[in-house]
């Protein structure tokens, strides 16, 4: 046992035991949301392929149902899942316990009651209409505070640090804790509380949704990523002196990239310019990331296969490199003249959102959900279904928007194609895509089970104990020795 | 992956946060490894970072075309027009107006008039002719027989003088000698003030015959 | 960076960075931006909505249209897409939105691009037609996919013994209701008809005319940068 260099063990499980009940419940609601937006989500898929299907009642039109699934999927799940993990993570890496964690509950449940009432208000018909922002006002200050409060939280454990070196994933956490809510408040001043003229107005939203993009969900895939290669490879990030580099580049570029969403769009020429200058300067950060993750996964692949988290750390690499490329390539005017509106665009930010952040949110709760309940997984069957679903209906899915997106690229260039064509030879995408998205759900059904089973206290009796075993400390190559 | 058994391993991790902070740390601010005494990964790096923000300001002010908040295409001409930016309207465009206000009543949206009432000014020779003849026409009115193209008139002009200033006759008698396919010059509001200095002193209106006698048709 | 204070100032600067980069920027540009007053007929462009079609952008806000439908035509594509669909008559202007309390550019183009459906649709009775029975629009019973039909909009009642309302939306033989029965707009859909009636945006700008006339391809390459 290497004792003398890792911490020693009380102070880590002092650190998971601070954080085991704010996690849960973060995670929990999280979770109850990720299924009830999969659930809207797919209903919502379905209804494009069969526009009868839930039409007749108000509350359930797809303008208020696509909206409000993709709400529910945002701040629910996502808000809910970066909040489980970055407040466990910066705890971690802080080396300092998560003190006075009963103020965690009042925010846990001042967001949920928040985002309750705004998806409520959107399927009410109280939505505002703009991409990401439909909640209604009222639910504003709610969600505000509510974050408020994590993110002093995030902030303060950041301030409060016994370590000496901050990492890689502490600079992702605390960038996005403290660009949200200002990304959030700018947007709802600009746009409601003294609204903005004109085609400011989705100037504004283009701002917010690529803020929320690169500015909160990427950097926290980031951060998940740059901590789980080192601690489960068992070596450091290759080339890692370039990361520093690849961070403020990669926060740089897309702070003015919104504009890649307008291009074309009635808004002054230089808008959408700058956006691609922009989404073209990420090549830079895009090659840094490519050297530091496929650099240290190489020749490790049967470490991922033997390694759950792994596998959807992989899995997350994976799409956020897409993700970027897809961004950059969409971004390019001569594209995005064929491809703009399509479901290419969706393709863009889903693969972000899901295939990458969400997939890295699994990931780390395969890791620390053992680690807080000090419990083992019922059912490991489970666990391998999620991954397989996971994977296979992120892979339906990238070949349903393509091809959905190609068939409208095609189509709408071509002026002999009536409207109405274009829609009935989309029905056969949309089918797919229903298809993917309902294996997406069975998975998370699958891991919502295993997680109320290794969280729940009922259950004690039929689930093992884990045996949390001590890691080693982290060596750098054999020339220089270990720290 | 573990079986359920009592107090059951899960995987374990490789490295504990604390080395991996320190090592990281140490990583950060040691340079990369030098195979052969030299490595061009900084200057490559250097050399990229510089390109792209070299390129990609090219691109910008190319794109942005002087960053006007009015263009939103980006093929636009890249040079200010200048003086062309403003709005250059023709006297005929600003007279419309004033005939709409003041004169359709009587001749006319369509410049047709009524017949045996009002005469028409579309293809008028009165109206393309001699500017002089017109000018007093709108100044101090008009009384008495009329003939305008073949036809014959005999009603009363009121006169406009005191209602319109001399650019706005020059206007609208501009639009009305431009307007449903008349082609006659415009009248400059120069030549208005000239006539109505010449006649300062009349008082009643002007008849068909006493314009006939000035100057040229 | 070990230095938590270099972190924390870098990255409010990216945020300062990209506020006032992109959205100052563009609010110092086009914040006040006017109407523009025609020199001939003296009118103000573009006109402000009526109060009914000013109503109707409530109800399309909250049916959530802008989910499926766009309004904006695009200048990038406006010869190979919105101009042969006839999607507008010329690319949109900043100075186009000024008149809309809520812009509704929409980004996703499951429908059609809706900014000059006014044009398009010179008779509301088509658009009460699409709003209660799409299919009827859209190519018969038989095509199944395209829009949902809006059937809450209306009222469908007994014409009984009293004359059938002015009002009746006109529907083809097949997708009417019952016999004996019309369907009536309430007056959600008038205002949403009203409000998609007034989306046209006809007027040509000569300051933006003059501005955004493309570059002559000849010079192009003398002229240099």
């Amino acid at each position: 046992m290497t004792t003398t260099v890792s911490p020693s063990r009380a102070e880590q499980q002092e650190i998971d035991a601070s954080a085991k009940w704010p996690v849960l419940v973060f995670l929990g609601s999280a979770l109850a949301w990720l299924l009830l937006g999969g659930v809207m989500q797919l209903a919502a898929s379905m209804q494009l392929h069969n526009p009868a299907f839930l039409s007749s009642c108000e509350w359930t039109t797809h303008g208020r149902l696509a909206p409000a699934a993709e709400n529910v999927l945002v701040y629910g799940w996502g808000f809910n899942a970066a909040f489980a993990f970055g407040l466990w993570l910066m705890a971690r890496l802080s080396a300092t316990t998560l003190r006075h964690g009963g103020w965690l509950f009042v925010a846990a449940k001042f967001w949920n009651l928040g985002v309750t009432l705004g998806v409520g208000g959107i399927l009410a018909g109280y939505s505002t209409s703009f991409d990401l922002l439909e909640m209604p006002r009222f639910v504003v200050l709610l969600l505000l505070a509510a974050y408020a409060l994590i993110g002093v939280w995030a902030v303060t454990t950041f301030s409060i640090r016994n370590t000496e070196n901050v990492y890689a994933s502490q600079w992702y956490l605390f960038g996005a804790a403290f660009w949200f809510p200002w990304l959030y408040s700018v947007a709802q001043i600009m746009l409601f509380r003294s609204p903005a003229r004109g085609v400011l107005q989705p100037i504004v939203n283009a701002w917010y949704v690529n803020g929320l993009y690169s500015l909160w969900f990427a950097p926290i895939a980031l951060a998940a990523i740059y901590y789980f290669l080192p601690k489960l490879l068992g070596k450091p990030v290759k080339s890692y002196y370039l990361a520093p580099m690849g961070f403020w580049w990669f926060v740089a570029a897309s702070a003015l990239a919104g504009g890649s969403r307008l291009v074309g769009a009635p808004v002054p020429v230089w808008i959408p310019t700058l956006g691609i200058v922009c989404h073209m300067l990420l090549v830079l950060p895009l090659v840094v990331i490519t050297i530091n993750f496929l650099g240290s996964l190489k020749g490790s692949l049967g470490a991922v296969a033997g390694s759950l988290t792994l596998r959807f750390i992989a899995l997350s690499i994976a799409g956020f490199l897409l993700a970027m490329l897809l961004a950059m390539v969409l971004a390019v005017r001569s594209v995005s003249a064929v491809t703009a509106f399509t479901q290419w665009e969706s393709l863009r930010d889903w693969l972000l959102l899901y295939g990458s952040f969400s997939v890295a949110m699994f990931g780390a709760a395969y890791f620390y959900l053992p680690r807080l309940t000090g419990k083992v997984w019922r059912s490991p069957a489970l666990t391998g279904v999620h991954f397989g679903a996971t994977l296979l209906g992120i892979v339906l899915l990238v070949i349903g928007l393509a091809g959905a997106g190609c068939t409208q690229a095609h189509r709408l260039a071509d002026a002999g194609a009536s409207f109405a064509s274009i829609t009935d030879s989309l029905a056969g995408w949309h089918a797919f895509n229903s298809v993917g998205l309902g294996l997406l759900l069975l998975g998370n059904i699958a891991f919502f089970l295993n997680f109320i089973w290794i969280s729940c206290p009922i259950n004690s009796r039929s689930t093992a104990s884990a045996e949390i075993p001590v890691p080693p400390a982290l060596t750098l190559a054999t020339k220089e020795g270990h720290a | 992956m573990s079986t359920p058994d009592k107090k059951s391993p899960i995987e374990g991790s490789k490295a504990s946060d604390d080395s991996i902070l320190q090592v990281h740390a140490k990583l950060q601010h040691t340079k990369p490894e030098k195979p052969d005494g030299y490595n061009a990964t900084p200057l490559v790096m250097l050399g990229v970072m510089c390109s792209a923000i070299f390129l990609g300001s090219i691109f910008l002010v190319h794109g942005s075309i002087r960053f006007d908040p009015l263009v939103v295409t980006e093929h636009a001409k890249r040079e200010k027009p200048g003086a062309a930016g403003a709005v250059a309207l023709t006297r005929a465009q600003l007279g419309k107006r004033v005939f709409t206000g003041t004169c359709a009543t009587c001749h006319q949206l369509n410049g047709q008039g009524v017949p045996g009432q009002f005469p028409p000014l579309a293809g008028s020779e009165w109206v393309q002719g001699n500017e002089e003849r017109i000018i007093r026409i709108v100044l101090h009115g008009l009384s008495g027989p009329l003939k305008v193209e073949g036809h014959d008139f005999n009603n009363v002009m009121a006169p406009l003088g005191a209602v319109l200033k001399d650019e706005q006759i020059a206007n609208v008698l501009s639009y009305v000698r431009q307007e449903w396919g008349n082609k006659a010059p415009d009248v400059e509001p120069e030549t208005v003030a000239k006539v109505r200095a010449d006649t300062a002193g009349r008082t009643t209106n002007w008849t068909a015959a006493e314009l006939e006698k000035i100057g040229n048709p | 960076m070990k230095n938590g204070l270099t972190l924390f100032l870098g990255v409010f600067a990216t945020l300062a960075l990209s506020w006032a980069g992109l959205l100052l920027a563009a609010h110092k540009q086009l914040g006040a931006l006017p109407q523009f007053k025609d020199p001939v007929e003296e009118t103000l462009n573009p006109a402000p909505l009526s109060g009914l079609a000013r109503q109707g952008a409530l109800v399309y806000q909250d049916l959530g249209c802008a989910t499926c439908h766009t309004q904006q035509v695009r200048s990038n594509s406006y010869d190979t897409g919105e101009n042969s669909r006839k999607w507008g008559e010329r690319a949109g202007y900043p100075r186009d939105y000024i008149r809309d309390s809520v812009v509704f550019f929409g980004s996703s183009r499951l429908g059609p691009d809706l900014r000059n459906v006014g044009s398009r649709q010179p008779e509301a009775e088509n658009l009460y037609r699409m709003l209660y029975a799409p299919e009827s629009k859209l190519g018969g019973a038989a095509l199944a996919h395209g829009m949902p039909a809006y059937k809450f909009l209306f009222t469908e009642r007994a014409i009984g013994s009293s004359q059938p309302s002015y009002k009746a939306v006109k529907l083809p033989a097949g997708f009417g209701p019952a016999e004996g029965v019309e369907v009536v707009p309430t007056a959600r859909a008038e205002a949403l008809v009203a409000y998609l009636m007034s989306l046209k945006d006809t007027y040509d700008y000569p300051t933006e005319r003059g501005l955004n006339e493309p570059a002559p391809a000849a010079h192009a390459k003398e002229g240099g940068h």
